[in-house]
């Protein structure tokens, strides 16, 4: 018997047809269903393709319905195994809280010009880097540099999440991904609040843009909000 | 599917297009179950790829520097600006990333049915936000 792939939980429906045609189906036990594909073997790996595909999945579906998205590179045995993880109370617990929600991801990157507003204030030592265009006064420099432009990066990921956070339910602070990443949040938000979060989002961008260029993407499925509790100790 | 508005200043996409908007979300985010399914987990065997970058590096620090000092010289010539950072900062973020993580694509093995978006035609916009992540292999997770 094959192997399962997971993509994720869902109440049990119809599947797309495109996502048949590309033998996604749904192992479904009560009011619960895991979304899966046959594997002939394994491992999976982590290629872009595959991740691309694994989102596309969780993504189509959830535009639907509630979908709990795995975490990439699960592989099941059989069909037990599946309908094993459906049935535990923590997966109905996740899927009831997320019936009406999504999550939209938020990330800000500087543009460079960031580093001459951050600079601005630090005129001795660029005037000492730049009479004397030594690796220690350029590290004393950068590393001043990178000090101001960390408490930038604080300041206006604050800005952010005051304007933001009334709209959430919940919000996941990543870590900035680049030397000029300003931040990276998951806002978990109810679908019918989209609209005021794109609103507030347009208002924070005649604010802090430029340096700030702003990527939001969403409505997804909660990815970053599915944290099942760790089972009691036996 | 992407639309640019407020200037150029806001992207907005309805879903993940790309790697860097899939890479954390679905490998360090995401439901784990681990702990749940013991006996019916397949082994995982992943190529990640580091997510944290090392920030606060010397080779950084200097860079910085090198920046604020062109920026300031140039701060009356207002209009090269933005071309210079497009130009540097960016296609040295691309270079290092292409080594991190398109390496560890060209071993893409189509091993299993999933299904697809196909085409890479996006890959180049997602490959510049990110850079300096090293490769490595992560194991089983259990």
């Amino acid at each position: 018997m094959s192997k399962l792939y997971l993509y994720g939980i869902t109440r049990p429906r119809e599947v797309p047809e495109r996502l048949r045609e590309q033998k996604i189906f749904l192992v479904e036990a009560d009011e619960r269903a895991a979304v899966v594909s046959e594997l002939e073997e394994g491992p999976v790996e982590a290629t872009r393709r595959n991740l691309l595909a694994h989102a596309d999945v969780v993504e189509q579906l959830h535009e639907d319905a509630v979908v709990l998205p795995a975490r990439f590179g699960y592989v099941l045995e059989s069909q037990e195994g599946a309908l094993e993880l459906v049935a535990l109370p923590e997966i109905e617990h996740l899927l009831e809280l997320h019936e009406g929600t999504c999550e939209l991801t938020l990330r800000g990157k500087y543009e460079e010009s960031v580093l001459a507003e951050v600079g601005a204030r630090l005129q001795p030592l660029r005037d000492a880097y730049r009479v004397s265009p030594s690796v220690d006064a350029g590290i004393a420099l950068g590393e001043a540099v990178g000090e101001a432009l960390a408490a930038r990066r604080a300041y206006d990921q604050s800005l952010v999440l005051d304007a933001l956070g009334p709209l959430a339910l919940d919000v996941v602070v990543g870590d900035p991904a680049s030397e000029l990443a300003a931040f990276d949040l998951a806002l978990l938000v109810e679908r019918g609040a989209v609209e005021s979060v794109e609103k507030q989002v347009e208002e924070l961008v005649s604010r802090l843009s430029p340096p700030l260029h702003f990527r939001l993407v969403g409505p997804l499925p909660p990815y970053s909000f599915v944290r099942l509790a760790m089972p009691a100790v036996a | 599917m992407q639309r640019e508005s407020s200037a150029g200043y806001l992207t907005r996409a309805p879903r993940s297009s790309g790697l860097a908007d899939v890479l954390e979300i679905l490998l360090d985010r995401g439901l784990v179950i681990d702990a749940y399914v013991r006996v019916s987990l397949v082994g995982i065997e992943l190529l990640t790829v580091d997510l944290r970058v090392v920030i606060a590096s010397v080779d950084t620090y200097l860079r910085f520097a090198e920046a604020v000092n062109r920026l300031d010289l140039r701060q009356d010539d207002s209009q090269s600006v933005p071309d210079l950072f497009e130009k540097g900062g960016e296609e040295m973020a691309q270079t290092k990333t292409k080594g991190a993580v398109e390496g560890g694509m060209d071993a893409i093995k189509e091993k299993i049915g999933l299904g697809g978006r196909g085409g890479d035609d996006d890959e180049e916009d997602d490959d510049k936000e990110r850079s300096g992540r090293g490769s490595r292999s992560r194991g089983n997770n259990r």
